[in-house]
C-alpha cells in the first residue's frame, strides 16, 4: 500500500462525510490549547523579571529565589501545611466512620444519611466559615462570650482565627467528600475475605484490624491525598476567617500577590509560587493515581452479585446516631443558625431579651442593590451557561476519545484531566494573566462574564468528562452504527440516539455543575471586577468591608435559593440511582 | 448486486498493522444469499463492515447495486448513511429509548427521502407484519424478548427497502431452539422479498442451511467459494474439510503424481488408499486423506483382495441419539465412523470397513 493511500484515507474521523466530527475535533483542540495556554503563561511569567507588559522583559530565576527565601512565603507554607493537615484529619474523623456506618452496619435511614452527606458538599464554604466566626471569634464569638461569662474567664477560650481553627471549619466542609470516597471503598469490599478471617478464628475486632482496615487502606489513602490537595488550595475558609486576621494560606497569599491593596501586583512571584505548587500538585496526583490503582486491585472484581457483610450494631446504634447528629449540628446547623441570627440584628450580639427586641429584616432590605442585582444576574447567567458549555465540550472530548479514530486521541483524555490535577486557583491566576497580558488587546475579555464562563467551564471539565465518558462507554457502538445504516448522519445520531440515551447522566451532571457554579467563590474573586461580579463575590466584598449583617443576610438568601435546585437534583439523582462524587 | 474487488484492510493494533482483509474479491448476484464463513479473526466481519461503510478499507473497490461506494484508485467514498443498505447487528442494536414503532420508523424518518406520516405508518406496519410483530407496535423496545428484538432488528433493516441486506452473526445471541427456527424463517423471508443478502457467521450449520453461496475465509482471504453442497462434499483444503462438518484427516504420501480430479493412490499407515486428487500432485508429495465419518461403510468384502477395505477394532462408542459415533483403530490409525444406531457394533468388535473411493479425497497438506 502506498503512503499516498494512507494519507488519502479519511482518518476515520471525516469518513462520515460531514462537518460535525471536524467541529468536535476543533472544539477539543481549541479547549486543549486554552488549558495549556493557562499553564504556559504561568510558567513563562515565573521566569520574567519586573512587571510584564514592559517592553524590555528579562528572564531569570529572581521570582523563584524570592519564593524560597522570603520569610513570608515560608510562613505561608507552614500555615498551608498545618491548615490542610488539620482539615484532612477532621474530614477523616467525621467522614470515615460515617461511611463505615452507612455501608457496613445495619443502621437505619441509610438513604437519607447518604443524601444529607452528599448535599452537605454543596453548602458554600464561605457561609460555614462566616457562621463559625460568629461562634468562635475571640471577641464577639458566641461560645467565647458565654464561656467567659459562665466560668469567669478573663480571656476567650476559643479562637477560630487560627490555622487550627480554619482547618477545623474546612475539615467539616470536606467530611462529605471523605464520606463519599471511603463509602465506595467499603462498598467494593469482598465479604468473603472477612468471613474467611472469622472462620480462621479471628474476632470481630481482630478481623477489622487485620483484614478490613488493611484492605480499605489504599482507598482511604487515595481519598486522603485527594482531600489534602483540595485543602491545600482551598480559598473560601482562609479568605473569610484568615484574611482579616492576616493569616495567609497558599491560596489567599496568591490572591494577595495579584491584587494587593497598597503596592503593585507581583505577577512574577505569583507565577513562580503557582509553578511550585503545580509541581507539588502533580506529584500528589501521581501518588493519588498509584493509590487508586492499588485500591482497585483490592476491590471486588468478580461480576457475581455480592453484598458487603453487614454488622449488627446493637446498642452501638445510639452512639452512632449521636455521631451523625453531632456532625450535622457542627457542620450545618450551628453555622447556618448563627448566620441567620446575625443577619437579623443590627450588630452581632448574644441572644437575650434585649437582642430579641432588636430583630428586624433591615439587612435584607438595605443591600447595595445595584451591585447585588448585577451579581444575581451574572450568577444566574453563569449557572445556566456553565453546565451547558461544560457538558457540550465534554461530550465532544468523550466522543473524540472514545468513538473517533483520531491519532493521539487518548492525549485529549489526559488534557481533560489536567484541570482536576491542578488547583483551581492556579487556573484562575493563569486565566487572569492570559487575559491581561496576552489577549487584552485582541479580545478584551477582562471584566466580562465570558471570561468567568470560560474559566468556570474549564475548571469543571475533568468532572464532566468523567461523567460523559462513563455514559458513552455504556452505550454499545452498534446503537450508533445501526442509526448510520438507517440513513442518519452523525448530527442526527447525536440528537436521536446519543443525547436521549445520555440524558439522565447529562441532566444529573448539569445540575451538579450548576450548583457548584452557584457557590463558586475562588475563581470568581480572582477574575471578577465590578462589571462581572457574582453573588458570592458580592457577599465576600460586603464581609471584607465590614458589613457582616448584610453579608450574612445575602448568604442566607443564597442558601434559601439553593434549596429548590438541590431538591430537583435529589429527585433526579434518586430516580436514576446516581449519587455525586466531587 | 455487491461487487468487491481486491479489498485490503488492516488495523493498527498495539503499534502494529494487522491485516484483516487481504485481497478479497466477491461477486454477489441479485437475490443471492451469500455467506462469509470462517473462524473469528478471519476477516469476514471486516469485509462486511467495509461494505456497510463502517470501516474504510486501505485498497480495493466496492460496488453496491451498481454504484461505486468505495474505490481507492478513483477516490470514491459514500458515507454509510447514504448507501441504502439494511443491516442487522450481532447485538440487534435496538434503541432502548424508543418504542417498537419508533425503532422501525427511524430509517424512514431520518433517511434521505421525506415521507408522509401515513406512508411511514403503513410501511412500518408492513415491515412488522413481515416479522410477525404487528401486535407489539406500541411496546417500548426493551420489553421484547431476545427473539422478538431480533425480528425487530430485521424489520428495521428491511423497512426502507434497501438494495442489500447485511447480517452480522444475527443468530448468535439466540438460544439453540430459537436459532433453529430463525434459520429457516430468515432464509424464507429474504428469499420471498428477493433481497440480496450478505451474511457473516462462524457457524457452519447456519452457512450450510441458509446460503446459496458460501465463501470460506481464513486469515483475511477467501479460500473456497461454492454452493453448500460443493463446499461440504468437495472441500479443496484440509482447513475447509475440518472447519465444515467433521472429517477424518489422515496424513499420507502419494508415490505417483496425478492431475487434479484423477484417481490417486495415497500411502497411509493403514496401507494404500485409492482417492480423488483434489489438486495436481507431484510424485512423493505429502498429502492429507480426507473422508467424512458418515461415508465410511461396514463391509463384508475381503480386505486382501479388495481395495480400500480394512480390518478395524472398535475402541469407543458414542451414542448421539439419532446416530452412533464409532471410534475404530485400523493398524496404527484411529478412525471415526458414523452409523445408524441399529447397525452399530459393540465395544471390542472386530469389523471390516470400506472407504468408498469416490468419497476419499487427497488434499494438499499445505
Amino acid at each position: 500500500m502506498s503512503a499516498i493511500a494512507i494519507g488519502a484515507k479519511r482518518g476515520g474521523l471525516f469518513r462520515m462525510g460531514e462537518n460535525l466530527p471536524a467541529a468536535m475535533l476543533t472544539t477539543v483542540v481549541i479547549v486543549s490549547l486554552i488549558i495549556f495556554a493557562h499553564l504556559a503563561v504561568i510558567l513563562w511569567l515565573s521566569f520574567t523579571d519586573g512587571a510584564p507588559g514592559i517592553s524590555t522583559v528579562s528572564y531569570g530565576l529572581a521570582n523563584y529565589v524570592e519564593v524560597f527565601t522570603d520569610r513570608r512565603t515560608l510562613d505561608v507554607l507552614v500555615n498551608t501545611l498545618g491548615f490542610s493537615v488539620v482539615s484532612l484529619v477532621v474530614a477523616l474523623v467525621f467522614g470515615v466512620p460515617a461511611a463505615w456506618f452507612v455501608e457496613r452496619t445495619d443502621i437505619r435511614g441509610k438513604t437519607i444519611l447518604f443524601t444529607l452527606m452528599t448535599i452537605g458538599m454543596l453548602i458554600p464554604g464561605f457561609a460555614a466559615a462566616m457562621g463559625w466566626l460568629f461562634l468562635m471569634h475571640p471577641r464577639i464569638g458566641l461560645l467565647n462570650v458565654w464561656a467567659m461569662q459562665a466560668f469567669g474567664l478573663s480571656s476567650a477560650p476559643f479562637n477560630i482565627a487560627t490555622v487550627i481553627g480554619m482547618g477545623w471549619v474546612q475539615g467539616l466542609n470536606l467530611a462529605p467528600l471523605a464520606f463519599i470516597m471511603t463509602a465506595a471503598v467499603f462498598r467494593a469490599m469482598d465479604p468473603a475475605l472477612e468471613e474467611a478471617a472469622q472462620m480462621n478464628r479471628a474476632s470481630i475486632f481482630a478481623t477489622m484490624r487485620r483484614v478490613t482496615l488493611p484492605l480499605a487502606w489504599p482507598g482511604i489513602m487515595a481519598a486522603s491525598i485527594y482531600i489534602f490537595t483540595i485543602g491545600f488550595a482551598a480559598f473560601d475558609v482562609p479568605a473569610i476567617i484568615g484574611w482579616s486576621n492576616r493569616i495567609f494560606t497558599f491560596s489567599t497569599f496568591l490572591y494577595l500577590l495579584i491584587s494587593p491593596q497598597d503596592v503593585l501586583p507581583r505577577y512574577g512571584v505569583a507565577a513562580a509560587l503557582s509553578t511550585v505548587v503545580m509541581a507539588l500538585a502533580a506529584a500528589l496526583s501521581w501518588w493519588y493515581g498509584v493509590m487508586q490503582k492499588r485500591s482497585r486491585q483490592f476491590a471486588v472484581v468478580t461480576g457475581k452479585a455480592y453484598r458487603p457483610r453487614i454488622i449488627k450494631l446493637g446498642w452501638v446504634v445510639y452512639p452512632a446516631w449521636t455521631f451523625f447528629a453531632l456532625y450535622f449540628l457542627l457542620s450545618k446547623f450551628l453555622p447556618i443558625t448563627l448566620l441567620g441570627w446575625s443577619s437579623l440584628l443590627p450588630f452581632f450580639q448574644l441572644p437575650s431579651a434585649q437582642s430579641l427586641s432588636m430583630i428586624s429584616l433591615n439587612h435584607y432590605a438595605s443591600q447595595p442593590w445595584s451591585l447585588v442585582l448585577t451579581g444575581v444576574q451574572n450568577t444566574a447567567i453563569l449557572m445556566l451557561l456553565t453546565p451547558t458549555v461544560t457538558l457540550a465540550v465534554s461530550l465532544a472530548f468523550s466522543w473524540i476519545v472514545l468513538r473517533s479514530k483520531v491519532p493521539g486521541r487518548s492525549f485529549f483524555d489526559f488534557v481533560a484531566f489536567l484541570p482536576h490535577a491542578i488547583p483551581n486557583i492556579i487556573f484562575g491566576v493563569g486565566a487572569l494573566l492570559v487575559t491581561l497580558y496576552v489577549l487584552q488587546r485582541v479580545i478584551p475579555l477582562y471584566g466580562t462574564i465570558w471570561l468567568l464562563l470560560i474559566v468556570f467551564s474549564i475548571a469543571r471539565i475533568s468532572y464532566a468528562t468523567r461523567m460523559t465518558n462513563a455514559g458513552l462507554i455504556q452505550i454499545h457502538t452498534e446503537l450508533e452504527e445501526s442509526a448510520q445504516m438507517s440513513g442518519a448522519p452523525l448530527r442526527r445520531i447525536f440528537r436521536r440516539v446519543l443525547i436521549p440515551l445520555l440524558s439522565p447522566t447529562l441532566l444529573y451532571a448539569w445540575l451538579w455543575i450548576a450548583l457548584l457554579t452557584f457557590r463558586e467563590l475562588t475563581l470568581a474573586v480572582i477574575l471578577s471586577s465590578s462589571t462581572n461580579t457574582t453573588l458570592p463575590v458580592v457577599i465576600w466584598s460586603l464581609w471584607l468591608g465590614g458589613g457582616l449583617g448584610q453579608a450574612s443576610a445575602l448568604a442566607m438568601v443564597m442558601l434559601a435559593a439553593m434549596a429548590p435546585i438541590i431538591a430537583i437534583y435529589w429527585i433526579v439523582a434518586r430516580r436514576h440511582g446516581l449519587m455525586a462524587s466531587s | 448486486m455487491i461487487r468487491i474487488s481486491h479489498l485490503r484492510m488492516s488495523y493498527r493494533s498495539a503499534g502494529e498493522r494487522v491485516a484483516a482483509a487481504r485481497d478479497v474479491s466477491i461477486d454477489i448476484k441479485q437475490g443471492q444469499f451469500y455467506t462469509l464463513l470462517g473462524p473469528s479473526g478471519c476477516g469476514k466481519t471486516t469485509t462486511l463492515r467495509c461494505v456497510a461503510g463502517l470501516e474504510e478499507p486501505d485498497e480495493g473497490e466496492i460496488e453496491v447495486g451498481g454504484d461505486l461506494v468505495y474505490s481507492s484508485t478513483r477516490g470514491a467514498w459514500t458515507p454509510p448513511y447514504k448507501r441504502n443498505i439494511g443491516m442487522v447487528f450481532q447485538s440487534y442494536a435496538i434503541w432502548p429509548h424508543m418504542s417498537v414503532f419508533e425503532n422501525v420508523a427511524f430509517p424512514l424518518v431520518n433517511g434521505e427521502e421525506k415521507l408522509a406520516r401515513e406512508d411511514i405508518r403503513k410501511r412500518v406496519l408492513a415491515a412488522l407484519a413481515l416479522v410477525k410483530l404487528e401486535a407489539y407496535v406500541d411496546r417500548p423496545a426493551p420489553y421484547l424478548s431476545g427473539g422478538q428484538q431480533q425480528r425487530l432488528a430485521l424489520a428495521r433493516a428491511l423497512v426502507a427497502e434497501p438494495r442489500v441486506l447485511l447480517l452480522d452473526e444475527p443468530l448468535s445471541n439466540l438460544d439453540a431452539k430459537l436459532r433453529e427456527e430463525m434459520r429457516v424463517e430468515l432464509r424464507e423471508l429474504v428469499k420471498r422479498l428477493n433481497v440480496t443478502t450478505l451474511f457473516v457467521t462462524h457457524e457452519q450449520l447456519e452457512a450450510l442451511t441458509m446460503s446459496d453461496v458460501v465463501a470460506v475465509m481464513r486469515d483475511g482471504k477467501i479460500i473456497q467459494e461454492g454452493t453448500p453442497h460443493e463446499i461440504y462434499s468437495h472441500p479443496n483444503s484440509a482447513f475447509v474439510a475440518e472447519f465444515i462438518g467433521r472429517t477424518n484427516l489422515i496424513p499420507g504420501m502419494v508415490p505417483q503424481g496425478a492431475s487434479a480430479g484423477a484417481e490417486i493412490v495415497v500411502e497411509t499407515n493403514m496401507g494404500p488408499v485409492i482417492a480423488q486428487a483434489v489438486s495436481a500432485f507431484a510424485p512423493g508429495e505429502a498429502v492429507f486423506l480426507a473422508i467424512r465419518p458418515e461415508d465410511v461403510e461396514v463391509s463384508r468384502m475381503n480386505g486382501a483382495t479388495s481395495s480400500n477395505v480394512f480390518d478395524a477394532q472398535v475402541e469407543r462408542l458414542l451414542f448421539l441419539g439419532e446416530a452412533v459415533d464409532s471410534f475404530v483403530r485400523i493398524g496404527g490409525q484411529s478412525f471415526q465412523m458414523r452409523m445408524h444406531p441399529s447397525a452399530a457394533p459393540s465395544f471390542g468388535d472386530s469389523i471390516r470397513v470400506h472407504l468408498p473411493r469416490a468419497r476419499c479425497l487427497a488434499l494438499s497438506s499445505q
